[in-house]
């Protein structure tokens, strides 16, 4: 008798038969116990999990409780311990489109840094790479940090194509993107050598670049040191850099790199950093139009 | 329509009048048959302040529209009036930051690359980063701090230049970058009939060579008073000093005046008059008086500092100083003036938590007698409410409280000159100079957020008219050493005071009180 034209009762009753007997199955199919028979092949890497851009970390209501965390706790208090100066603000105070923050990296408090200087619109569509195999080494820890900081895991290790799919996929979805070219954090506070990651994504996705420095993090809290100590810190925003249609992207590279190091001087850079003219014309307010 | 001020004569309908009491009030019943003289009500502000500000630039008067004096290549200049007014500082934004970035528009248009925002201090203390974005607004302050955004350092010796002597010898000098620019923007709040036309560059862009020639006890003896320009030996020195400026460096005007709307909601009883007082208002006086009377002096200061006013914009003029200034004053006293009848044996006044010298910081007892005896004192016009030998009365707290940031030659001022002499034609002579040469307090001065060395003595010489013209000043509520300390009398109740006053004018005197803040101008007939 086929098992539709059978009553509903008759029907899950079958269907719970089934289940134990699979579970039964199943339990005596292996023999965990038992020691692997030499026979058997060299078992195998695990396979890892299939990559993830942690979408749940910038979907609703997350995004809302990332927004009240930063705004009670993160803010606050990189406001309280270093009181961080920040110049050339205007340039990320009406972004028109996605863009990528390169930073200089000596210190964990980079991110919040970058975070906190950056005007409040443009923080909440910012997304940070971080290093897969050192945040997401743990997923518990994974998590955490894309909770506070809304990061994904960005591979140190993979090809350039890995990091463009899930870097350009985020630009594209309208997320700014925040990397810190050097790789992983300095040893002794000065800029390290870009990798090619940022000119790659940037001539590839036709993203700006936008050259950050952030001077005194590795006195706050450097290397192999758990507790941020509070001390002057300056956050210095240069002008979008995009790159020009005959650059490579190894020489744009190099570019970002310079500018990011010029960035570093004690005085202010006008071509890097625009004249007083451009800077004013940037922070204009957007024009709101009203439907009547 | 806003009411006109007015004059209400106290009879047993009258409920009791509120007293600013520094960083507290009180309720105070006056006696039957005294006055009591209200602020006019807050005039209509101008609905949409922009574009005012666009027509007083494009159709200035007696002077060129504005963008037509603004060319590549040239030095341009922009100086501001600092945080000492409006008090309290302004909600934002301030309008001192719409003017200034309409200005700004005009020369990014005009492509001028060289144009630097000088803070028009003179000897103030120099803001925080914080209370100069507050006034300028973010835009500005990223867009310019700290290279082309900065304060005046009447201290500097590189960066001030003697321009000359007027015709009455008194010295003038200069901020050397606006000595040099091709065009200096001034752009100017008035508060009072006291702040702006000549005054402005004088005084906010000049050193303490500069500023002693009209800051001294024989100009301030001959400004009756120097809220009323035309009789003022104050300002008749400033326009002189004013007039070889304007023959020195080209400079455009901007002055705007504000209504006296200078509580936020939250305060709307102390803005309006007890007549008009709800339930909901008397509810909000309990609780600020129960507040006011518990908490610790430290919180009461920051709940009360924090308050920013919902002022509106009331008139914007440009052009040519004299032009311009007039038309400042005749919008500052429709918005101030009150006419009262004759003066009185007895003129009471409540001293709020706020003067000019010491925002963000407690009032100590020298600014006290600034605020009380100078200031409010000095808001009239042709006489003053109190007759040649009456009593002043004030209430304040006056406790032995200083900033040490913001005051510190204050502090050597009570303790040192003070023990001394009160007389300031003899503290003139004997400390002035000393203090204002004073290498740490003009270190401060330079570097940290103190006012000037001289500054304590000018907020004395403020007072020296009332001092001069009073029988008696009594303090109501003020420690009963530091009042001393001043040269007052101290009592502890307005009823004391009443009675402490007969001594000098006599039984059944004639009262008036000033209900102030907010600000009045009183024309005595």
């Amino acid at each position: 008798m086929p098992w539709y034209s059978a009553d509903p009762v008759t029907r899950a009753a079958s269907a719970a038969l089934s289940t134990l007997d699979d579970v039964a199955h199943v339990r005596r199919g292996w023999r965990w116990g038992n020691p692997r028979p030499h026979t058997w092949p060299e078992q195998g890497a695990v396979v890892p999990p299939p990559p993830t851009d942690l979408g749940w970390a910038r979907a609703e209501p997350v995004r809302s409780i990332r927004w009240l965390i930063q705004r009670t706790l993160l803010l606050p208090f990189t406001e309280a311990m270093v009181h961080p100066k920040v110049e050339g603000r205007e340039w990320v105070r009406e972004l028109k489109r996605p863009v990528i923050f390169a930073a200089n990296h000596s210190s964990h408090a980079d991110t919040s840094l970058i975070l906190h200087s950056l005007t409040d619109s443009a923080r909440d569509r910012t997304v940070v790479a971080a290093a897969a195999d050192y945040w997401f080494k743990r997923p518990l820890l994974g998590n955490i940090v894309s909770l506070f900081l809304n990061t994904f895991p960005f591979s140190r290790t993979g090809g350039a194509q890995a990091q463009l799919h899930s870097s350009s996929q985020l630009l594209k979805s309208g997320w700014n993107l925040v990397l810190f070219p050097e790789g992983s954090r300095s040893l002794d506070g000065r800029i390290q050598e870009f990798k090619p990651g940022v000119g790659f994504l940037a001539k590839e996705t036709g993203t700006p670049v936008v050259p950050m420095h952030i001077q005194g993090a590795f006195q706050v809290m450097p290397r192999h040191q758990q507790v941020p100590l509070p001390g002057p810190i300056r956050v210095r925003i240069g002008k979008p850099m995009s790159p020009a249609k005959a650059e490579g992207s190894r020489d744009f590279t190099a570019r970002v790199e310079k500018a990011v190091r010029d960035l570093s001087a004690k005085e202010k850079q006008s071509d890097l950093q625009g004249t007083w003219i451009e800077r004013w014309r940037a922070s204009r307010p957007r024009d709101l139009r009203y439907e009547s | 329509m806003p009411r006109p001020g007015a004059v209400i004569e106290v009879d047993r309908n009258t409920p009791p009048v509120l007293f600013h009491f520094g960083e507290g009030i009180r309720l105070e019943k006056m006696p039957l048959g005294s006055r009591i003289v209200y602020p006019p009500d807050p005039l209509e502000p101008i609905a949409h302040p922009e574009r005012a500000i666009k027509r007083a630039l494009a159709k200035p008067l007696e002077d060129d529209p504005l963008k037509s004096l603004l060319r590549k290549g040239m030095k341009l200049t922009i100086a501001f009036d600092d945080l000492s007014l409006p008090l309290p500082p302004m909600a934002a934004p301030d309008v001192r930051q719409l003017v200034m970035e309409e200005v700004i528009d005009m020369a990014a248009e005009a492509g001028i690359d060289d144009l630097h925002i000088i803070a028009a201090l003179g000897l103030h203390r120099r803001m925080t980063d914080d209370e100069l974005r507050h006034i300028v607004g973010d835009r500005i302050f990223s867009t310019f701090h700290p290279d082309r955004l900065y304060q005046h350092d009447g201290e500097d010796p590189e960066n001030n230049v003697y321009v000359g002597k007027t015709s009455a010898g008194e010295e003038v000098t200069l901020n050397r970058r606006a000595a040099e620019s091709d065009l200096v923007i001034y752009v100017n709040l008035t508060l009072v009939p006291m702040d702006g036309g000549h005054k402005s560059m004088s005084t906010g862009l000049a050193t303490y060579r500069g500023i002693r020639a009209h800051h001294n006890v024989k100009t301030l003896l001959g400004s009756r008073s120097y809220m009323n320009p035309p009789d003022s030996a104050l300002h008749h020195s400033c326009i002189r000093q004013g007039q070889l400026i304007e023959d020195t460096v080209r400079v455009f005007h901007i002055e705007t005046t504000v209504n006296n709307h200078a509580f936020p909601a939250i305060a709307n009883f102390m803005q309006k008059r007890e007549t008009d007082w709800t339930a909901n208002d008397q509810a909000m006086f309990l609780a600020t008086k129960q507040m006011t009377d518990i908490a610790p002096p430290a919180f009461k200061r920051n709940v009360f500092h924090a308050m920013r006013a919902p002022y509106g914009l009331t008139a914007v003029n440009a052009g040519q100083v004299d032009a311009v200034h007039d038309k400042t004053l005749d919008a500052v006293n429709k918005q101030i003036a009150v006419r009262v009848e004759g003066q009185t044996d007895i003129v009471t006044i409540g001293v709020p938590y706020l003067g000019p010298y010491n925002v963000n910081a407690p009032m100590n007892p020298v600014l006290v007698v600034c605020m009380g005896a100078g200031y409010l004192f000095n808001f009239y016009r042709s006489k003053p409410v109190l007759r040649k030998g009456g009593v002043l009365i004030l209430t304040h707290p006056c406790r032995y409280e200083f900033d040490a940031v913001q005051h510190p030659s204050y502090i050597d001022f009570y303790d040192e000159v003070l023990a001394d002499t009160k007389d300031p034609g003899e503290i003139e002579k004997r400390y002035e100079l000393r203090f204002a040469e004073d290498p740490w307090f003009r270190q401060l001065y330079r570097k940290s957020h103190a006012y000037h060395g001289a500054h304590p003595f000018y907020a004395w010489y403020w007072a020296a008219h009332a001092m001069e013209h009073a029988g008696d000043i009594i303090l109501v509520g003020g420690d009963r050493e530091v009042v001393h300390r001043l040269g007052f009398k101290c009592a502890t109740t307005l009823e004391d005071a009443f009675e402490m006053a007969e001594q000098t004018v006599g039984r059944y005197p004639s009262v008036t009180h000033l209900r102030t803040p907010p600000i009045m101008l009183c024309e005595v007939e």
